[in-house]
């Protein structure tokens, strides 16, 4: 118990250290010795994320590997992403050992596999994403018509018909030019406004070592 | 008044009002107005537990590190409450996330959880799953949903960075008849959220959650910081506003 709250301790005091003295050097003129020691503690994170990546991968390892083990719901769904775990990195190690030959000599295989597989679904799952989206819309208003449910609806359909190239549609592109111009430009600015002060109110909390998320 | 002087203005507010609030709100507590989202929060944990179902938590692309680092935390406050009523049945959540750094953040979470409920049997550091990031985040929202529909979720609790990827994972929400209160700081997130989720949790109402779950003085001293410095923007404006009519 007293190692627990020694360790808790000394855990708080280093990270009230640190990001008193990353604020201070972020605050402070370049080149000057508080900035440079915030510039050495942000490069840190750099390192850290390196290995990060590591662990990640080791965790979908993991992951997939124990629902293919217990025979889980889905657990085809596990091979493949285990297969093709190891063809991508079998395929970067032959990238960077330059084995390709005749047509492909030269070539780098890996961004073409990146580029064929995972840009295309990725793309393909943007285009589904307006269908859900206008689907959101209409069941929002099945859920329970309020007010706002009304606004949302009334401007994704004003918006979305401003987009359709008609002749006469001036009037609605112009509704549609002022409805993002204006409230919508107003309501992202009130979100990001808001998500600033609770940044700060959180940051504070840190600052003043009450977050418990590297305490037991 | 420059960027830094602003800052250190905003901090020594907050600062100073949060203590104010803490020894306010230290004898008597705070009667806090309601935000609907977190009155569902802890019944979708208790329901979760009563029913012998699993709860997916997600933190999007939010990434110790970065601009949501603070998002990331505040997310992991609240799941580490949630997960300590969840942490007495064996069936544990899950935590999806696409930011390697914040793994260790969520396992960790997790962790803390069981261990307060003396239940580290049932705690698996795979509990916390991470999927790699695209650039606009859909595969990850493609995986995450999938990841808890075989796990056969009961809700999705999604906190943190999320843009348009979030609508992936509302509509496989609809599709399995599971519940979703969502939340983003990004406005595109915070959008879909508004149309997809059961439950919302607007802009800065992900970063009071401690003090809505169980919450201690500092935390309610937080909130009285946070009306303040709303207040005293709302003022800014309008005062800017008028100086720039006149």
């Amino acid at each position: 118990m007293r190692r627990h709250r020694l360790i808790n301790f000394l855990a708080t005091a280093l990270v009230m250290s640190i990001g008193l003295a990353t604020l201070i050097g972020l605050m402070s003129s370049e080149g000057s010795t508080p900035a440079s020691v915030a510039d050495f503690l942000l490069q840190l994170i750099m390192v850290i994320a390196a290995v990060a990546v590591l662990i990640g991968v080791l965790n979908l390892m993991g992951v997939h590997w124990g629902r293919m083990a217990r025979g889980e719901h889905g657990w085809p769904y596990s091979l493949v992403a285990l297969v093709s775990l190891a063809a991508v990195i079998a395929l970067r190690v032959l990238d960077r050992m330059e084995i390709w030959s005749g047509e492909l000599e030269g070539e780098q295989l890996s961004p073409r596999v990146f580029e064929a597989v995972q840009v295309s679904l990725e793309s393909a799952l943007a285009a589904l994403l307006v269908f859900f989206l206008v689907f959101a819309a209409y069941r929002l208003m099945r859920r329970r018509v309020t007010p706002w449910n009304l606004l949302f609806s009334a401007v994704v359909v004003i918006v979305l018909l401003g987009w359709i190239p008609l002749d006469n549609g001036d009037a609605l592109r112009d509704v549609r030019d002022w409805l993002v111009r204006v409230p919508v430009s107003a309501g992202t600015r009130g979100i990001l406004i808001g998500v600033g002060l609770g940044t700060v109110i959180v940051g504070v909390r840190v600052l003043m070592g009450q977050d418990r998320s590297y305490r037991d | 008044m420059n960027n830094t002087e602003l800052t250190l203005s905003l901090l020594v507010i907050a600062f100073v009002f949060t203590l104010i609030g803490a020894l306010l709100t230290r004898r008597e507590g705070l009667t806090l107005r309601v935000i609907p989202a977190y009155v569902v929060l802890p019944e979708s944990a208790s329901d979760a537990v009563e029913s012998d179902n699993r709860i997916h938590f997600s933190m999007g692309s939010s990434g110790l590190g970065q601009a949501s680092t603070i998002s990331a935390l505040a997310a992991a406050e609240i799941m580490y409450r949630l997960v300590q009523r969840l942490a007495v049945s064996p069936r544990s959540p899950l935590i999806t996330l696409s930011d390697p750094l914040t793994l260790p953040l969520a396992q960790d979470t997790l962790r803390r959880a069981y261990e307060y409920r003396q239940n580290l049997d049932y705690y698996h550091s795979r509990a916390a799953a991470w999927l790699p990031q695209g650039s606009r985040s859909l595969a990850f929202a493609a995986g995450a949903a999938s990841l808890s529909a075989d796990i056969d979720a009961n809700s999705h609790v999604l906190l943190g960075r999320f843009g348009i990827e979030m609508a992936i994972i509302g509509e496989s929400a609809t599709r399995h008849d599971q519940a979703l209160i969502g939340h983003s700081d990004l406005p595109e997130g915070q959008a879909i959220a508004f149309a997809q989720a059961n439950q919302v949790l607007f802009g800065e109402e992900l970063y009071v959650g401690p003090a809505y779950l169980g919450g201690r003085p500092l935390e309610w001293g937080g909130v009285i910081a946070l009306d303040v410095m709303r207040w005293l923007i709302i003022l800014g404006i309008l005062l800017t506003a008028l100086q720039a009519a006149v």
